[in-house]
């Protein structure tokens, strides 16, 4: 009987692997979830070349890209709580976070356009916004390692 | 003047400065501790900490090897200058006493070259007041072709800009404009909209009794004064249903919505795409469905 169960429990995962499609990277980190989404909204991917149109609960993960085109908008949602409002006329990244276990963090790069961005309990969240000429950090910048 | 002003402004000066270069240094002929201190640190006053990381007792001699602090140093520069800004802007009050005790320990750390826990003495103060004064941060950040770029903030605690090595503190109500290449210039009073939108309907406080509709209770009809230049609105409903509205006019019917307390806020788009001051309001939605029976008369 000892012998006999790790048989029975490696089966169904056995079988998982042998129908499985071939192995993929591991997944990353939700960094921000769209919403309100108005208009022409279009995400591209880090590991992709194509923009795709965004729709509200889109997900945005490092390095990805975000465009609203004119008369259009969306929110970024992160899970902080922080929400940043991109407006017409928009190019963002996604940018990679090394934030501190506890440390809620999120970064944007804005290439052009504008955002507005609202952190409702500054004193435990911290958005960094960056942009060709300049950071800006808001809320609790110092992140200790 | 007193010791502790002129040490606080040595670590202004060394803050508007450009960043130390990590690494060493050798000490120049007839170089004075100041003058090393200036050129390592960018403050003259700084020289008891060089000493202090240095390990060393006194001034030291023409062609001695000095190391100069890196990154470390520069974080608790930073901490310690947002937790002054924080102070600066706080009313009076047991937390502001209790950062500003914090602030002292701060700088004091830094005199002695314990920059981690400089930064941390300093941290603790801008979240003390950051949590005293329980406001949200709200600022809007706009980017040019050329890659100017304009940050304004709307409210709550101040943001810092950082270009080229330097940092700037923006407050609420301020707005700060960088040039690509170049370092952050002087916070200017906010050009935006100087009031928030005038809000007409619903009345504050009011106790609205509406009819069932889709989704709850409606229609709840949003109305308010045109602000100028703007170019649409934002409209948030937090309560029941939290839900953000974008519109052009000012005025948004929503069919239903579900009873309970609400407060609506409202912001102007301005031209550059970033929001106006906010203008809040309270409302209540109640069911008010009256019931009309008609009974026969017994009259002929």
């Amino acid at each position: 009987m000892a012998l006999c169960l790790p048989l029975l429990v490696c089966a169904p995962a056995c079988r998982r692997d042998a129908q499985a499609p071939p192995a993929q990277a591991p997944k990353q980190s939700v960094r921000a979830t769209l919403a309100q989404v108005n208009g022409s909204v279009s995400v591209k991917r880090a590991t992709g070349d194509e923009w795709q149109a965004a729709v509200n609960g889109t997900t945005l993960y490092d390095d990805d890209k975000l465009r609203t085109e004119r008369g259009s908008s969306a929110e970024l949602h992160f899970p902080s709580g922080t929400v940043v409002v991109v407006s017409e006329d928009t190019l963002l990244g996604i940018a990679e976070t090394r934030a501190a276990p506890g440390r809620p963090q999120a970064d944007v790069t804005v290439l052009r356009g504008a955002v507005d961005a609202t952190l409702d309990r500054p004193a435990n969240q911290s958005l960094t916004v960056g942009t060709p000429a300049a950071t800006v950090r808001a809320g609790r910048e110092i992140v200790f390692q | 003047m007193s010791r502790a002003l002129t040490a606080a402004l040595a670590l202004l000066a060394s803050a508007a400065t450009a960043p130390p270069t990590p690494g060493g240094t050798v000490v120049r002929p007839g170089e004075s501790l100041a003058q090393l201190a200036a050129r390592t640190l960018g403050s003259e006053g700084a020289g008891p900490e060089l000493l202090a990381f240095n390990h060393l007792e006194g001034a030291p001699a023409a062609g001695t090897q000095v190391q100069v602090p890196g990154p470390e140093r520069a974080r608790a520069v930073a901490a310690i200058g947002s937790a002054r800004s924080a102070i600066g802007q706080s009313p009076p009050g047991s937390a502001r006493t209790e950062a500003e005790a914090r602030l002292a320990e701060a700088e004091s750390l830094l005199a002695r070259a314990r920059y981690a826990e400089a930064a941390a003495q300093a941290d603790g103060a801008w979240k003390l007041l950051a949590e005293a004064r329980g406001e949200r941060s709200h600022f809007a950040v706009a980017v040019e072709p050329d890659g100017r770029t304009r940050v304004a903030v709307r409210e709550g605690v101040p943001v810092r800009v950082e270009a080229q090595g330097r940092a700037r503190a923006v407050r609420a109500g301020e707005t700060l404009t960088v040039v690509r290449g170049e370092s952050p210039g002087t916070p200017q009073l906010d050009a935006g909209p100087a009031e928030p939108p005038i809000l007409i309907s619903p009345e504050p406080g009011l106790k609205l009794a509406l009819e069932p509709a889709p989704g709850g209770l409606g229609p709840v009809r949003f109305a308010w004064k045109p602000v100028p230049d703007a170019t649409g609105y934002v409209l948030e409903l937090a309560g029941p249903r939290k839900q953000t509205l974008r519109t052009t006019q000012p005025v948004v019917t929503v069919p239903g919505l579900p009873a309970g307390k609400y407060r609506w806020t409202v912001r102007a788009v301005q031209g550059d795409g970033t929001l106006g001051p906010p203008a809040t309001r309270a409302v209540q939605l109640v069911p008010g469905r009256i019931k009309l029976e008609v009974k026969e008369t017994p009259w002929q």
